[in-house]
């Protein structure tokens, strides 16, 4: 827990040293680069020696570096001082004096100086290494719209300490699942620029389409994911998650789904401290899938041809297969590719820099960050091109806070915030990649033929071929794919910029009234994002040979008659993509009170109004595009008794322009009690097994304005499209008629939608062991009712052009969330701290607009199921043979035209009416989003090392293999059924499938894949229990091992702190699904998650 | 304490006051939405705005140009398509699954059930506005009458989209606000009689303030006039007057939830009485405007037998011609044509003619023989042995090309069967690029359709399946070449003169039997545009069965054929096959065609079964609603046997 070095030095010092404050003001620093400016505040408490006194001093140190403003003091007396700005301090004291060393955030640590030994020069010495104190962290933490003592808080608030939140990473949402109680997240995919984890605080509150994430405030601005993502550790100050209806009520109609709170760091007075961070991580696939070797493909292709229709023309002739098996045939004549390794390079690095400075005076502090990362893709870049058509994702920001003393009551904080994204990456992004490489040919045409095949021709030779029909399928005439091609015919750039300013300004009012202050926030937020694509059309090539080894190549859309498909081109086109632009303008005005009278009496209240507008500058209609706005007054008020009983009263008056004028605003109250039965008197024989014991219990009510889709936001205005709906023509002259646009209804208009609301109860304990285990555990029931939902239960006879909307759905939540952390000293070297979270959600749903289904279709409603759960058909197994299939019930209806057949999946008639359709469907598994997250891990130090791990898992939860085909334009849409041709893509085939499937050699009514087909199966993709599996997993997420150099060796590189370190993330995931890693669950074809390496070096000077 | 306790008291009084008059002074913030915004009433505010919703009403008409949208061209078996749909014909789940047996009440083919609806209620939403005279205040008053009748014609329309497949149905003549109760909702089907009288009241009311035909015709042709709004009447009587819907004891268990019988089972004559009449009156108003059957200006360099060809085939390709009563302007055949144009010459690339549209045999042989009866009542002409090859002579050279062998059954048959169909030797008169002598049909394109002939590509999917294609749909001005395909688009025919004519003499026959004179006046009007004799002429001199006529059972079955061949690939046989009852027989019959795949003449012709299909009574007779509907709508009852 703590290092105590204990050295003597023969140092002789008169008692009694007294410094002066030394203090140089330069009074152009608010103009100037805070990094330039200097101040030197050196402060030390006057002290009156005493007789038999010793001279002690030393250094304060945590993990990270020299601590300055440590109070050190002597035990029982009213003397002491605090550590300078170097972190170190003299003090004299008797000898039998006990020293104390506190700093906020620390383990108070108590030294009695008669263990102190001189060292030969008579010097005492004694440094001191702080430990990080769980609770202590946590001793005030932010809360809507100010800060509370953690001791005396009733809501129920996760905080978690920065530095937990640090890893090889860049993106900060993925540091947050399994490390704060309350989180259920997960991430699934690992491309830079889209890697950002989803995370939802207590599960998903709200079956609704509208916004179920918590809302992020960081500095009290309301910030997106991606903000949060790029948002880089070493900045924050503290880190709070909003749970339950008593600390969200201030935000009224935004926090029903949670709220993330962060503040970033403001200044320290004293010497200017500088800290950099540099990494270098080396990033690969944590899993790929596999596909079948090349001569398998054909030779399942062919049998995917023959097993449904024993006439169809096979599509690899044996010649083919054999030559292309022997190995010795001319590679471009009988191409196989590999195009994964072809196009995906095993490792990519990245790169990380961090730095900060922070120093001022008093009146004026300023703390500056800057962050430099770039993250890589894992994309090859052939020579063939001067640009880069990988991934590569420069992410910068600068931070500036600067807090000004302008009175003596008045303080001004100013914070500007710049932050900025340059991608550069292949068309389309890329896990348009991924997918261009899973449903890609691998035997038809090589990547590429060399250049001297055609030595007068400049650009490159991509390979491709002329698709053969399929029967039964449209498939035919065109060009294949060619994924390379596609790689590397062009590149992408998009730029993001996010600006905020901000301003706020406090002012004491102790004058009118002791404990009074004012506070005003204001900023603006601007955001903008273009895309540009440049890229050739790629020349394709085919080889022909007449006699089997010569090659001649074949131009196949040179332009001109008989050439196939997009002309190629031999120079760059442009293409400019989609631009947005946003601004937010945001403003709070609030009253604080806090003050304890008596002793006993705390009392505080808080009164705050705020003003809220933003505008889209591409919203996309004109009723999109009007701002959205919100209003409101929110208040807080707590009375404490003796920190022993604690009340709060919160509400939150909100007003929102979406909903019509009666709707408009929304009161949500919510109360909270809170005893800390630790601090009885009675207590005191316990209180050395349970150091602290605290009970709480809130009770309140959230909205949530979010709901719908965000461009349908005026529910009280119907939406009319008066000059693009549907019309006809009329006149004698086809080429010359006569039409006027059509009227489109796209909404009616319904006054009655208002909020959707969640009331929640919430229970807590806080209890310590030891005062080493502390745990905190909160039990929560809430229910969310008016959730917006199409009424489902208007016949069509209506004759609805859009869906009627209405505020009647019911979801109940509960869960419980626990963390505990428990932290041990091992001898005098070391210490070790282990913590834990548990965060379980589940939701039902109680009222759903659904049609009131006969009893043979009970199982079709909802209600009474989770809200994540799918619906399904019950897979029983394979057919046998099609005689089976001819005496069970029809699938006619989900087999889209395709003949079922033996080996294909046989469902379950489930309400017996002798068909399979859409009412044989059930619910069934689990949720789509994990029920738990949890993640438990460990810190230890030992003499200048340090180790941490991290283990993080998700169970309950299910996901379905997608075994359709790639549908033609969307990736998370389209499925992994081999050979199924749709354009020029054409499915890959997964070595899974290859050795377990259904054949009429091999009828294995349980194979993993049904009777292969070269067409699209929809008997056999539909969603069913056959392809539903349970995604539990449990990862090591990360492990570091860090190196801080001893004292002397740092004294020699002038720093005031080295720390030198390696770590890892993803290394394993312990799971029962093997296809792909399951935390990305059904979108296994899209871009991996990372597994990173990573070395880094912290620097403080 | 309790002073400081006061002094807190008010200063927080104050400063809640202060807050609340920040926020306060801008009550009006959350106001953010303009006057003026775009909503349901500015539809109704000028007659600028108000005519795009009377083109909104009209946009719900069918394409009916389109074969993969209009069930009637491939739900039946009428026309057949290869087995790899491509191209056009690729979608799955389209009508022609309903001829292949696939139809479901899960997730019912072709399913105009909710777009239906959504017309109606469109339909509401214009009458009501519309109506009120303090909307649309510069709509001048005819205009505003127009208007209506207009769109009460549309409603009926749609209503009777649904009744023809559905039968009876919920009868929605007003809208029901979005909020209104679920339970009001639940709209119950209507008796059948209820719906046909529901439909052909709006029809009435509609028709006396429609044009009786159309002024401007470069901005209007396609508007509803009055002849439309009777024809349409005349199709609903007929349609009520059926065996389907008229007296049909399948139906003796068909009935609402409450009991109410939904399709009645009692026959009455004087439905069909109503029906002649109304037929009677659609064709005089029709002719009072204007119409009247098509027939082709001889022109001086084709041959007499061209001409008649072209009288037959110009009915329906020519634009606007005098015998279209209803032309859907929204509709144009431009798809049509190239799945059905076959390959002529090697310079026509399949990929622009698509070949896919195929004639089955049994639709082949409905055509008479050129004596104008039935091919097996011939008694001049042995058609017996229809794949016995022969060589066309010069005479013939107009049909079939001189010298080329082909089947006997393609030999001596009426005009309209050389007019509708190209066939493996079959003369195909096109205007453009005429390899013949120029100018004239001497020597001019021919299909030649065996394998390897230029007309039978071996593609996939584009190919003919039966070795006959549907000439009458292709309009003659129509190029192709390797890379491109032009046609002349047509507007399509929804209603025939001709149409009017076969239900008068069909009603007529029904409701009186065959002494009334205006069957034969009416039926012989077509048979002389196809270069028939009449009836009674043909049948006494050429038929086996010369008497056939003379009565009723005699006479219905020579106006059934009348229609199936006169109407053929028009969309007409896939509802008269439903509401006479004949589908359980016609489409239990197999689909057959010449062994397309076979490069001689004696392999070629050699008839091949290409599909079994099966039509299961009284099941298929009436669509299946949607399954999701009962659930939704409790009220609902589905038809017999889904």
């Amino acid at each position: 827990m703590f290092r105590l070095q204990l050295t003597a030095s023969g140092q002789h010092r008169e008692p009694g040293t007294f410094n002066r404050n030394v203090m140089r003001k330069h009074l152009s620093f608010l103009l100037k680069s805070a990094a330039r400016a200097s101040f030197f505040v050196l402060l030390f408490m006057s002290y009156t020696a005493m007789a038999q006194n010793l001279k002690v001093s030393g250094t304060v140190r945590d993990s990270t570096g020299v601590l300055p403003g440590v109070s050190v003091k002597v035990k029982g007396a009213a003397t002491g001082g605090s550590t300078s700005v170097n972190g170190t301090y003299t003090i004299t004291a008797p000898r039998t004096a006990v020293l104390t060393f506190t700093f906020v955030g620390m383990k108070t640590q108590e030294f009695p100086l008669n263990n102190v030994r001189a060292n030969s020069a008579g010097e005492y010495t004694l440094n001191v290494t702080m430990s990080p104190d769980q609770n202590a962290l946590e001793e005030v933490a932010v809360v809507g719209f100010g800060t509370q003592k953690k001791t005396t808080m009733v809501g129920s608030v996760t905080t978690i300490s920065p530095k937990e939140l640090k890893g090889p990473t860049s993106n900060l949402t993925q540091m947050l699942a399994g490390r704060l109680s309350g989180v259920i997240g997960f991430q699934s995919s690992g491309e830079p620029g889209s890697d950002n984890a989803s995370f939802f605080v207590r599960g998903i509150g709200s079956f609704g389409t509208g916004q179920v994430s918590p809302l992020i405030l960081i500095d009290g601005i309301e910030s997106t994911q991606t903000d949060l993502a790029r948002l880089q550790a070493d900045d924050i100050a503290s880190f709070s998650l909003l749970k339950d209806a008593t600390a969200a009520a201030v935000y009224g109609a935004r926090g029903a789904n949670g709220i993330v709170l962060i503040k970033t760091k403001e200044g320290e007075a004293g010497k200017t401290k500088f800290t950099f961070r540099f990494e270098n991580t080396l990033s690969e696939n944590t899993q790929n899938f596999k596909f079948a070797d090349n001569i398998t493909y054909m030779n399942l292709a062919n049998e995917a041809a023959l097993t449904r229709n024993p006439l169809n023309p096979i599509p690899y002739s044996q010649t083919k297969i054999n030559r292309t098996a022997s190995g010795t045939a001319n590679p471009y004549l009988y191409p196989s590719n590999n195009w994964i390794d072809q196009i995906i390079k095993d490792k990519t690095l990245n790169q990380r820099y961090n730095m900060s400075v922070t120093g001022g005076a008093d009146k004026a502090k300023y703390y500056v960050g800057g962050t430099f990362n770039v993250d890589n893709g894992i994309y090859k870049v052939d020579q063939l091109n001067n640009f880069n058509n990988n991934v590569k994702l420069l992410n910068y920001s600068i931070r500036s806070n600067v807090t000004l003393q302008l009175t003596k009551s008045t303080r001004a904080d100013i914070r500007v915030y710049g932050q900025f994204d340059d991608y550069n990456g292949p068309l389309g992004g890329g896990k348009e990649i991924f997918q261009a490489a899973i449903f890609a040919n691998p035997v038809m045409f090589p990547m590429r033929y060399p250049a001297s095949y055609a030595p007068n021709i400049k650009h490159p030779l991509f390979g491709n071929a002329v698709k053969e029909t399929v029967p039964g399928s449209s498939v035919g005439g065109g060009l294949y794919n060619n994924p390379y091609a596609f790689l590397v015919q062009g590149y992408r750039q998009q730029n993001k910029s996010n600006l905020q300013p901000q301003i706020e300004l406090t002012q004491d009012l102790d004058g009118l009234t002791k404990g009074l202050k004012f506070r005003f926030m204001g900023y603006v937020r601007r955001n903008s994002e273009f895309d540009i694509n440049r890229s050739y059309f790629p020349f394709y090539y085919s080889a022909g040979s007449t006699d089997g080894t010569d090659i001649v190549l074949n131009a196949l859309n040179p332009g001109g008659a008989g050439s196939i498909g997009t002309t190629g081109s031999e120079y760059l086109n442009y293409a400019e993509g989609d631009k947005e632009l946003s601004s937010a303008l945001y403003t709070e005005t609030a009253m604080n009170y806090g003050r304890t009278f008596a002793g006993k009496h705390a009392i505080s209240g808080m009164l705050i109004a705020t003003l809220r507008n933003s505008l889209n500058g591409n919203a996309g209609s004109l009723q999109a595009s009007l701002p959205k706005r919100n209003q409101g007054i929110s208040g807080r008020f707590t009375y404490g008794y003796d920190e022993r009983y604690m009340t709060e009263f919160n509400f939150g008056y909100n007003g929102t322009e979406r909903f019509a004028k009666n709707h408009r605003f929304g009161f949500f109250p919510s109360i909270g009690v809170a005893y800390v039965v630790s601090n009885e008197n009675f207590w005191e024989p316990m209180s050395n097994v349970v150091s602290k014991m605290k009970l709480r219990a809130t009770y309140g009510l959230n909205g949530n304005d979010a709901i719908g889709a965000d461009t349908d936001r005026f529910f009280y205005l119907s939406n009319v499209n008066l000059t693009g709906g549907p019309s006809y023509s009329f006149g004698e002259d086809p080429s010359l008629l006569y039409s006027r646009p059509g009227i489109q209804v796209l909404r009616y208009a319904n006054d009655r939608i208002t909020w959707e609301e969640s009331k929640q109860l919430n229970l807590g304990v806080d209890f310590s062991l030891y005062n080493a285990l502390n745990v905190t555990i909160d039990a929560y029931k809430k229910r969310t009712s008016n959730i917006l939902q199409d009424r489902s239960a208007v016949p069509s006879t209506m004759g609805l052009l859009a869906a009627a909307v209405a505020n009647v759905g019911v979801q109940d939540n509960k869960g419980i969330d626990m963390q505990a952390d428990y932290s041990k000293s091992l001898g005098n070297k070391s210490w070790v701290q282990i913590r834990g979270t548990f965060t379980y959600a589940t939701n039902k749903i109680v009222t759903y607009d659904e049609p009131s289904y006969p009893a043979s279709l009970a199982h079709l409603y909802r209600v009474g199921h989770s809200a994540g759960e799918s619906m399904g058909y019950i897979a029983e197994r394979l057919f046998t043979d099609d005689i089976e299939v001819d005496n069970s019930p029809s699938q006619a209806a989900i087999a889209g035209g395709v003949r079922v057949r033996g080996g294909d999946i046989k469902y379950r008639d489930v309400n017996n009416d002798g068909v399979i359709n859409t009412n044989d469907r059930v619910f069934m598994g689990l949720p789509s989003t994990p029920e738990i997250t949890y993640g438990f891990g460990f810190s230890a130090s030992h003499k200048s090392f340090d180790l941490s791990a991290q283990v993080n898992g998700n169970a309950r939860f299910a996901f379905f293999v997608n075994s359709g085909a790639f549908n033609g334009s969307s990736l998370s849409e389209s499925g992994i059924a081999p050979f199924v041709q749709i354009g020029g893509y054409q499915n890959g085939l997964l070595q899974a499938i290859a050795e377990d499937h259904w054949s009429e050699d091999n009828r294995n009514a349980y194979a993993f894949w049904p009777r292969l087909n070269s067409i699209n199966t929809p008997n056999n993709a539909v969603r069913s229990s056959w392809w539903m599996r349970e995604g539990s997993f449990l990862r090591l997420q990360q492990v570091e091992v860090g190196f801080t150099p001893k004292q002397q060796w740092r004294d020699k590189l002038h720093m005031k702190n080295i720390r030198l370190y390696v770590s890892a993330r993803n290394l394993f995931v312990v799971t029962k699904f093997k296809l792909w890693d399951p935390e990305v669950r059904g979108n296994g074809l899209d871009y991996p998650l990372q597994r990173v390496y990573n070395f880094g070096v912290n620097v403080g000077l | 304490m309790i002073k400081t306790m006061k002094k807190i008291t008010k200063t927080l009084v104050a400063l809640t006051v202060a807050l609340l008059s920040v926020t306060t002074s801008c009550k009006n913030y959350l106001d953010i939405v303009p006057d003026n915004i775009p909503t349901i009433d500015n539809a109704f505010t000028s007659r600028t705005e108000a005519e795009k919703y009377l083109f909104t009403c009209y946009s719900y008409l069918p394409n009916d140009a389109d074969p993969v949208s209009n069930v009637a061209f491939l739900g039946a078996d009428e026309i057949w398509i290869p087995p790899s749909r491509r191209g056009i014909l690729e979608n799955f789940n389209m009508s022609w699954d309903i001829a292949r047996g696939s139809q479901n009440a899960g997730s019912p083919i072709v399913n105009i059930w909710n777009g239906r609806f959504q017309a109606i209620r469109q339909c509401n939403i214009f009458l009501e506005n519309i109506s009120d005279k303090n909307k649309v205040l510069d709509l001048p008053a005819d205009l505003r009458t127009r208007w209506i009748a207009e769109v009460k014609f549309l409603k009926a329309f749609y209503n009777f989209q649904l009744l023809r497949a559905y039968g009876p149905i919920p009868i929605i003549d007003t809208n029901l606000d979005i909020f209104a109760d679920t339970e009001d909702m639940k709209v119950k089907r209507m008796p059948f009689d209820t719906c046909v009288d529901y439909i052909a009241k709006l029809l009435d009311e509609a028709t006396p303030d429609l044009p009786p035909l159309i002024g401007e015709r470069a901005t209007e042709m396609g508007r509803i006039t009055r002849p439309i709004a009777m024809a349409i009447k005349a199709k609903l009587l007929v349609l009520a007057a059926s065996p389907l819907f008229n007296g049909n004891p399948d139906y003796a268990n068909f009935k609402d939830k409450d009991g109410t019988q939904l399709i009645n089972t009692t026959f009455q004559v004087s439905k069909w009485q109503k029906a002649a009449d109304a037929a009677k009156a659609a064709i005089d108003a029709s002719e009072l405007s204007g119409h009247k059957l098509y027939t082709f200006v001889p022109a001086s360099n084709l041959s007499d037998t061209t001409d008649r060809q072209m009288s037959i085939r110009n009915a329906i390709t020519e634009r606007w011609n005098a015998e279209k009563v209803w032309g859907l302007s929204g509709s144009n055949a431009n798809n049509l044509q190239r799945v059905a144009m076959g390959c002529l010459t090697t310079a026509f690339n399949v990929n622009n003619s698509n070949s896919q549209l195929s004639v089955p045999l049994k639709i082949t042989d409905m055509f008479y023989s050129k004596n104008g009866v039935p091919i097996n009542e011939d008694k001049t002409l042995d058609f017996s042995n229809k794949n016995q090859l022969r060589t066309a002579v010069r005479e013939e050279r107009f049909y079939v090309s001189n010298g080329y062998q082909t089947a006997r059954i393609n030999y001596d048959r009426e005009p309209r069967f050389y007019a509708d169909l190209g066939f493996d030797g079959g003369v195909w008169y096109m205007i453009a690029n005429n390899p013949g002598i120029s100018g004239t049909d001497e020597s001019t394109f021919y299909m030649q359709a065996k394998y390897t002939q230029p007309g039978n590509s071996g593609a996939e999917g584009y190919y003919n399946e039966t070795g006959y294609f549907i000439k009458k749909l292709v309009e003659w001005n129509l190029t192709n070449s390797a890379s491109a395909n032009t046609v002349r688009t047509y507007e399509w025919p929804e209603i025939r003169l001709a149409d009017l004519y076969l239900l008068y003499a069909e009603a007529l026959n029904e409701a009186k039997g065959p002494d009334e004179a205006d069957i034969f006046v009416y039926l012989d009007k077509i048979r002389t545009r196809a270069s028939l004799l009449g009836v009674k002429e043909s049948w006494a001199n050429f038929s086996n069965n010369p008497a056939k006529y003379t009565t009723k059972d005699g006479l219905r079955a020579i106006i059934k054929q009348e229609r199936s061949i006169e109407l053929a690939f028009e969309g007409s046989r896939f509802w008269d096959l439903r509401r006479w009852k004949d589908a359980v027989t016609a489409m239990n019959a197999p689909i057959t065609g010449w062994s397309i795949s076979q490069s001689t003449a004696a392999g070629y012709y050699q008839p091949r079964l290409i599909f079994a299909q099966t039509f299961v009574a009284p099941r298929d007779y009436l669509w299946p609603i949607a399954t999701s509907n009962f659930t939704v709508n409790t009220n609902l009852v589905q038809n017999p046997g889904w």
